[in-house]
């Protein structure tokens, strides 16, 4: 019984794998597509998507058979536990991803406009923390994980200043005030998937430990 | 298990036990012999004692002449240490050698006189409370003319002879011993003789097993053994040939693996990662040693080649496939994948190959965008003067308000086709001087070709209100074609000047850091997409192309300063971030 529980959970892994990977794909994709402007690919990925959510509903299945025919305690049950987490974590940042593109869509129909700031440096900062949190998870990096969880306030800041920024920048600027809005958008979205990816470092970091690393201390105000 | 005994211990007690048992059997059968022997000879000495009295006795036996036989015995006994007694026929003792016959009692129930009384030799062993000791008894009959007269009998005591005897087994055990130990050291250093070879032999096999293969046994002796060591050595020495020819091999096969532009991937039934090659490191970004043994999934997160990978497990058959890593810069692969079989062609593992056309497929987009981009460019001022000329040939010569403006339009666009096939033929001359090595460079001073630059573009520059600043430090001195470096600088300038708002300011800045000279040109302007970045250089090659000809420009200049830079020996990048500027670096090499 306990070897048939092993070898499910290592199916289980191979698929969350498989999940994270395919979204950690689908989020760089969407960062393409609003940094070339390319309709084609923001339609694309938009297309993709359901891909990822059949994958998660049989992931969540998958778990939830594990749990009702095993019945599995320990550090196998947090496992678990944190898998159906980190599974709404990575559906969600595909969903934002899918979101990402569709601006991107409406972006690449409208004139070029000047970008008053480079949000690029979000997209990569966002980009590197779902990467890293993933391959904690990968590789059960407690180090790792927690390099995610701090990294968070960096992108949150970024997201701050930029608010502002483009405040400033659509009372000077009236006519690129839809395009604008867009980035906007997407500024926030990259913000999202940044919290998403520090869900699943703490999901990693509560499938090592076992303690639950959410709300803590003055970092999380 | 059972404990295993050394060879020299199974031997040696075998030679001790034989030694043992066969001295013993021996020294019994030799100690049996003597004792029979020497009762044999007590009795035979009795019965000649017996039969020398009989004669001195024969003649006086009488009771009446018992005192006369008596002390007559007597006389014997002092000298011989035989009991000698001679009694009546009716058993009555009439003398002996050393008791009064007076007080023995009848000897007629005695066995061995019941026997002479009955005309034989009796012999007997018997206790004698006389002597207090074991005693041999032989009696004769007297025979007078045909009767009996009486009889006589010798005793002697047995323990006379067990002392002798005993003297005997003493030296037989001394000897024994002697024998036992002797034997026992011969036949140590003889087991000791036939094993030690072989603990030789065992020692050189132990060797040979830790991989010691160039050690050679020395050949003992005995036949058996030598023929053992010889083969044993001959063993030694083709396992190592063998081993030598398959490190070679092995080592031939990873050079070439290892020298392989493309990434080789082995991949066993169950996914996971059996060896990659220097390629495949580079290629993904990991490290061989901790991705061995683990899922492809987990060291390589790509679903292409996952998919790609189960596949080719799944079919059990050799594929092709086209991977993307997706990046910065992205990544595409053409991916080729074999199976390798076990002897019972069972699927073993999967090899994945795995070709970086990046390269080719940017090559081929810069080929298909050339004759694409040449033609429009050549063919759009063709169409127009064209379709002006045609024009004026129908009517519009004699209108000449028109005639003059279509006139205008006409040279604008034939100025254009001849500064493009003057940027042509200029991009092709100094890419045949460079190739040829004839482009002639001079040590010249930076200063002095930012200075010219300054004064060619700043009237251009002051048209467009913008602020031109060039700042060279004059110390800096390198290997240059004057004319070339000059041109390349005005068309960064230009580009610069052209794509900037008014009011902004672009830069011309040449430094010198430890490794090369830098050549700056830095504008505030409009900036320049990431994904163009890498293509600006190539000929023809434009950002947006409505906005880029409404500008002005061949298309050209750009590829023009690359290749005049390469022509120095020296290579230039471009940074650049939408709505903040870009920023042209030229790097030479220092002049040694």
């Amino acid at each position: 019984m306990r070897v048939k529980l092993q070898r499910d959970i290592e199916k289980l892994k191979t698929r969350v794998l498989a999940l994270s990977t395919s979204v950690e794909e689908r989020f760089r994709l969407a960062v393409k597509s609003i940094e070339c402007r390319d309709a084609e690919l923001a339609r694309e990925v938009i297309e993709g998507d359901i891909e990822i959510d059949h994958a998660e509903v049989d992931l969540e299945e998958e778990c939830l058979k594990i749990l009702a025919l095993h019945q599995p305690v320990a550090d196998h049950l947090r496992y678990i536990i944190a898998i159906l987490k980190m599974n709404n974590d990575l559906e969600r940042i595909g969903d934002l991803a899918v979101n990402i593109a569709e601006r991107a869509e409406r972006v690449a129909g409208q004139a070029e406009m000047r970008v008053p700031f480079d949000y690029f440096t979000m997209c990569q900062k966002t980009g590197d923390m779902l990467k890293k949190s993933l391959d904690s998870l990968v590789n059960m990096d407690l180090h790792l994980a927690y390099e995610v969880c701090a990294q968070d306030d960096d992108v949150d800041f970024m997201k701050n200043v930029m608010q502002a920024q483009f405040a400033e920048e659509m009372r000077k600027d009236q006519v690129h005030v839809e395009a604008m809005i867009n980035l906007f958008l997407v500024s926030r979205h990259l913000e999202r998937i940044a919290d998403h990816a520090t869900n699943i470092a703490e999901d990693v970091i509560y499938m090592i430990t076992g303690e639950i690393h959410r709300h803590r201390g003055a970092d999380y105000a | 298990m059972r404990k295993r005994r050394k060879l020299l211990w199974q031997l040696y007690p075998s030679y001790l036990i034989i030694i043992v048992v066969s001295l013993t059997a021996m020294a019994m059968y030799a100690s049996r012999t003597l004792r029979v022997e020497g009762y044999e000879r007590v009795v035979e000495s009795l019965k000649v004692q017996a039969d020398i009295v009989e004669q001195l006795v024969a003649g006086r036996l009488s009771p009446e002449r018992a005192a006369e036989i008596d002390a007559l015995l007597k006389q014997l006994g002092r000298k011989i240490s035989t009991r000698i007694t001679v009694a009546m026929p009716s058993g009555q003792p009439v003398g002996d050698s050393q008791e009064d016959p007076a007080r023995m009692d009848n000897h007629a129930v005695r066995f061995e006189v019941k026997e002479a009384l009955a005309g034989k030799t009796g012999i007997a062993t018997r206790y004698s409370v006389t002597l207090n000791a074991n005693v041999v008894y032989v009696a004769v009959p007297v025979m007078i003319d045909g009767r009996l007269a009486g009889i006589v009998r010798t005793g002697m005591s047995v323990s006379a002879m067990r002392s002798t005897l005993l003297t005997i087994y003493e030296e037989i055990f001394a000897g024994g011993l002697v024998i036992v130990l002797l034997a026992a050291i011969i036949g140590f250093y003889a087991s000791r003789k036939i094993s030690r070879p072989i603990t030789e032999l065992k020692r050189g096999a132990i060797r040979f097993a830790d991989g010691d293969l160039h050690y050679r046994l020395d050949v003992p002796n005995s036949e058996e053994l030598a023929a053992l060591a010889e083969a044993m050595n001959a063993m030694a020495s083709q396992l190592h040939a063998r081993i030598t020819t398959i490190t070679q091999q092995r080592n031939e096969l990873e050079a070439v693996l290892s020298g392989m532009v493309e990434a080789v991937l082995v991949i066993d039934a169950h996914e996971n990662i059996r060896s990659v090659n220097e390629a495949a490191e580079k290629l993904f970004q990991i490290d061989s040693s901790k991705v061995k043994g683990r899922k492809v999934q987990e060291a390589i997160r790509n679903t292409d080649l996952r998919r790609f990978v189960t596949e080719t497990l799944l079919r059990e058959e050799p594929l092709e496939g086209d991977i993307v890593i997706l990046g910065d810069p992205e990544k595409f692969l053409q991916a080729h994948s074999a199976i390798l079989r076990d002897a019972d062609g069972n699927t073993v593992s999967a090899l994945v190959v795995l070709n970086d056309v990046t390269r080719l497929k940017a090559l081929e987009n810069i080929r298909r965008d050339f004759v694409a981009n040449v033609s429009h460019e050549l063919k759009t001022p063709i169409t127009s003067i064209k379709g002006f000329l045609e024009t004026l040939r129908e009517g519009a010569l004699k209108d000449p308000e028109h005639a003059e403006r279509f006139l205008d339009i006409i040279i604008k666009h034939t100025d254009r086709l001849t500064a493009i096939v003057d940027d042509l033929l200029s991009l092709s001359r100094i890419e045949r001087d460079a190739e040829k090595g004839e482009i002639a460079l001079q040590e010249g001073r930076i200063a002095e070709v930012v200075d010219a630059v300054g004064r060619v573009c700043r009237k251009r520059a002051q048209l467009k209100n913008i602020n031109l600043e060039c700042d060279a430090d004059d110390t800096i001195v390198a290997q240059i074609n004057v004319t070339l470096l000059e041109q390349a600088i005005v068309n960064l300038v230009d580009n610069a000047v052209k794509y900037s708002e008014p009011g902004q300011t672009v830069l011309v800045r040449a430094e010198k850091t430890p490794e090369e000279i830098v050549i700056k040109v830095v504008d505030e302007g409009c900036g320049i997409p990431r994904d163009h970045l890498e293509r600006i250089f190539e000929r023809f090659y434009r950002v947006d192309k409505a906005r880029s000809r409404k500008v002005g420009g061949t298309g050209l200049g750009l590829a023009i300063v690359k290749h005049i830079v390469s022509a120095h020996g020296g290579r230039i990048t471009v940074e650049s971030s939408l709505g903040r500027g870009s920023t042209f670096s030229i790097f030479l090499p220092i002049a040694e």
